[in-house]
């Protein structure tokens, strides 16, 4: 089909990208401005407010916690979505379908919703508030997610293969490690960051269940709710690179993933 | 065993559900054999192949290999080895490491399992191959790597499930050479499963015939071609010309039918009623017109050292299929010839169907 230009197709790509990205590069370039101004004309150059942010004890400890928070999330949502994935991947029941379908439900739900019913269960259970509930609650949030992206993946190994592989001696579990982990780790891997990433930034459902602490998101809240200065452009900068640094990785490791799969898919082709 | 046998299915039956894949079979398979499975898609053939792999469990019967029943041990701890129809190579794997694959998960020590890959590399003519990827491989070496990582481990039983049918026929044919060669050189057990009979006559020590999930006749190449048991196997291993016959009474060399036929046959027995009369298309010849059953050439095909033709013979109520080698003259399209055979090769089975 013949493409051609037009001008009001243009104006409204223009318009859409530039009401995205315009407010991060507003954010970003705040961040390093040296007054407490917060809109033009651009006064000059200073790393001031990186200073005062990495000075502060507050926002100190929020990156820790969400680093820690986050880290735990995609470990944990890693190992179980890995495994509801791979079940439901080599299964032939016919109770599969629906009960897959329940992995995914979660997605649906909002996280309002999510962070009060999570906050009834734990405080009916006399659970207490800690990083440990919200791990549990982004791990509720994040797992339909990462449960599609690796089912993908793992659904794409051919059964002959895990037959071939049983074949030559493998067990189940040797079969698993050697045969499918390997191929699919790549996948395995940006997945995990894609919830690294929600988790890092996540702030409705850890409002309601985390206790004492504070995670990256709410000290930036609660600062708000002081002053507004550059300081909130830097922190969310720092969170928008780790976000960047993060996803980043995982472009790389899909499209290396991809690239193989793909090369391999047009020799298989070619020889047809 | 001191008879020979190395494998033994018996009284094996598989069903999925409500259908019977697999009715009964009973079968030996000797030490150092190269038996071949054949029949058309959904007869039973690789059922029975997957049962012996043990990728599953008949609903009835016994597997049997080496005296020991093994119907129910999985396939990771059986000491067979499979080739599969598509290539199974790992793409994450190098061609040395798929090789090695099951020396490694057997915790083979390291200088054997080098020294042991590049010797079946070797036997399948990939040497040096070791650090290719699958995707860099051709469809031919691909199945050869395949046959390596199966052959490595010294399989009992070599299982090789239509292994030829995804490669263009060129390659076929340079791999059929391939295997008869290993199975001489390894002189162990091969099972094949094949729906193409010539591969089946061209590989096989025996054949084994399979029809909707029955085993219908079991032997040599040769047996199976000159003996076929059924109107089907006949026409199912190589051509055959399957003449609707009823006869009413028999002689010494030929039997007469209900429309006054007399046909040549060099053992009519004595069985009447209705018969298939089998012939294959290499044993017909073209006589002048005039005889009993005259029929006219429609279609008529070069082949190299012979004709095909094709000839519509009101008498026999057929389309009579023939090949005839040109030294013994030809036919042209439109000609009327008379259809005659030699009574030696015209095979009489009773119409049970």
């Amino acid at each position: 089909m013949e493409t051609r230009r037009s001008i009001p197709t243009a104006v409204v790509t223009g318009a859409a990208l530039f009401f995205l990205f315009a407010p991060l590069i507003f954010v970003v370039m705040f961040s390093f401005h040296s007054t407490t101004s917060l809109t033009l004309p651009f006064e000059g150059f200073s790393l001031r407010w990186y200073r005062e942010v990495v000075d502060d004890e507050s926002v100190r400890r929020g990156l820790l916690t969400s680093l820690r928070v986050a880290t735990l999330t995609a470990a944990v949502t890693f190992v179980l979505g890995t495994a509801a994935a791979y079940g439901v991947s080599r299964s032939t029941s016919r109770l599969t379908g629906p009960a897959a379908a329940l992995f995914v439900a979660p997605i649906a739900m909002p996280a309002l919703i999510l962070g009060v019913s999570l906050l009834s269960f734990f405080s009916e259970r006399d659970v207490s508030l800690s990083t440990t509930t919200v791990v549990i609650a982004h791990t509720v949030f994040v797992m339909p997610i990462f449960y599609v992206v690796a089912y993908t993946a793992l659904s794409r190994i051919e059964e002959a293969q895990l037959e071939a592989a049983a074949d030559l001696g493998a067990t189940p579990w040797y079969r698993f490690r050697h045969v499918v982990f390997r191929q699919v780790l790549p996948v395995l891997a940006a997945g995990a960051a894609l919830t690294f990433i929600i988790s890092f930034d996540e702030f409705i459902i850890t409002f309601f269940v985390i206790g004492n602490d504070s995670t990256l998101p709410m000290v930036i809240f609660s600062r708000l709710r002081r002053t507004i200065d550059p300081s909130i452009n830097a922190i969310s900068s720092m969170l928008l690179f780790v976000n960047l640094f993060v996803w980043l990785i995982a472009v790389i490791f899909t499209v290396r993933a991809e690239g193989r799969r793909r090369r391999d898919v047009a020799r298989q082709i070619e020889d047809l | 065993m001191s008879d020979g046998t190395l494998l033994s299915l018996q009284g094996v039956t598989h069903r999925y559900g409500d259908t019977e894949v697999l009715t009964d079979l009973n079968l030996d398979v000797m030490d150092g054999e190269f038996l071949t499975f054949l029949g058309p898609s959904g007869c039973g053939k690789t059922t029975t192949l997957r049962a012996v792999a043990g990728f599953l469990t008949p609903s009835e019967g016994r597997v049997v290999l080496d005296g020991k029943e093994i119907t129910t041990v999985p396939p990771y701890r059986r000491p067979v080895n499979m080739v599969f129809q598509q290539s199974t190579l790992f793409p994450h794997l190098d061609v040395g490491r798929n090789v090695a694959f099951g020396l490694r998960v057997a915790k083979t020590p390291k200088p054997e399992i080098r020294s042991r890959v590049a010797e079946v590399l070797a036997l399948v003519r990939l040497e040096g191959f070791e650090s290719r990827r699958p995707s860099e491989l051709s469809g031919g070496q691909r199945q050869r790597v395949n046959l390596a990582r199966a052959l490595v481990n010294r399989p009992r039983v070599l299982l090789l499930d239509e292994p030829l049918s995804a490669l263009d026929l060129k390659i076929r044919l340079e791999m059929e050479a391939e295997l008869r060669r290993l199975h001489h050189e390894l002189g162990s057990t091969f099972i094949y499963v094949t729906h193409d009979q010539r591969e089946a006559l061209a590989l096989s020590d025996r054949i084994a015939v399979f029809n909707k999930g029955r085993m219908i006749q079991l032997g040599d190449a040769e047996s199976i071609y000159r003996e076929p048991s059924s109107d089907f196997a006949a026409s199912f291993v190589g051509d055959a010309n399957v003449f609707k016959i009823e006869i009413v009474s028999t002689g010494d060399d030929h039997v007469v039918t209900a429309e006054g036929l007399r046909l040549p046959v060099a053992e009519p027995g004595e069985s009447l009623g209705p018969h298939h009369l089998i012939v294959r298309p290499e044993d017909i010849r073209f006589g002048p017109r005039g005889g009993s059953l005259e029929a006219e050439v429609s279609d008529s095909a070069f082949r190299g050292s012979a004709h095909t033709y094709r000839a519509a013979c009101a008498a026999l109520d057929a389309v009579v299929k023939a090949e005839i080698p040109d030294e013994l003259g030809s036919a042209d399209v439109g000609d009327v010839v008379t259809i005659t055979w030699n009574p030696d090769r015209a095979r009489l089975l009773p119409n049970t169907g």
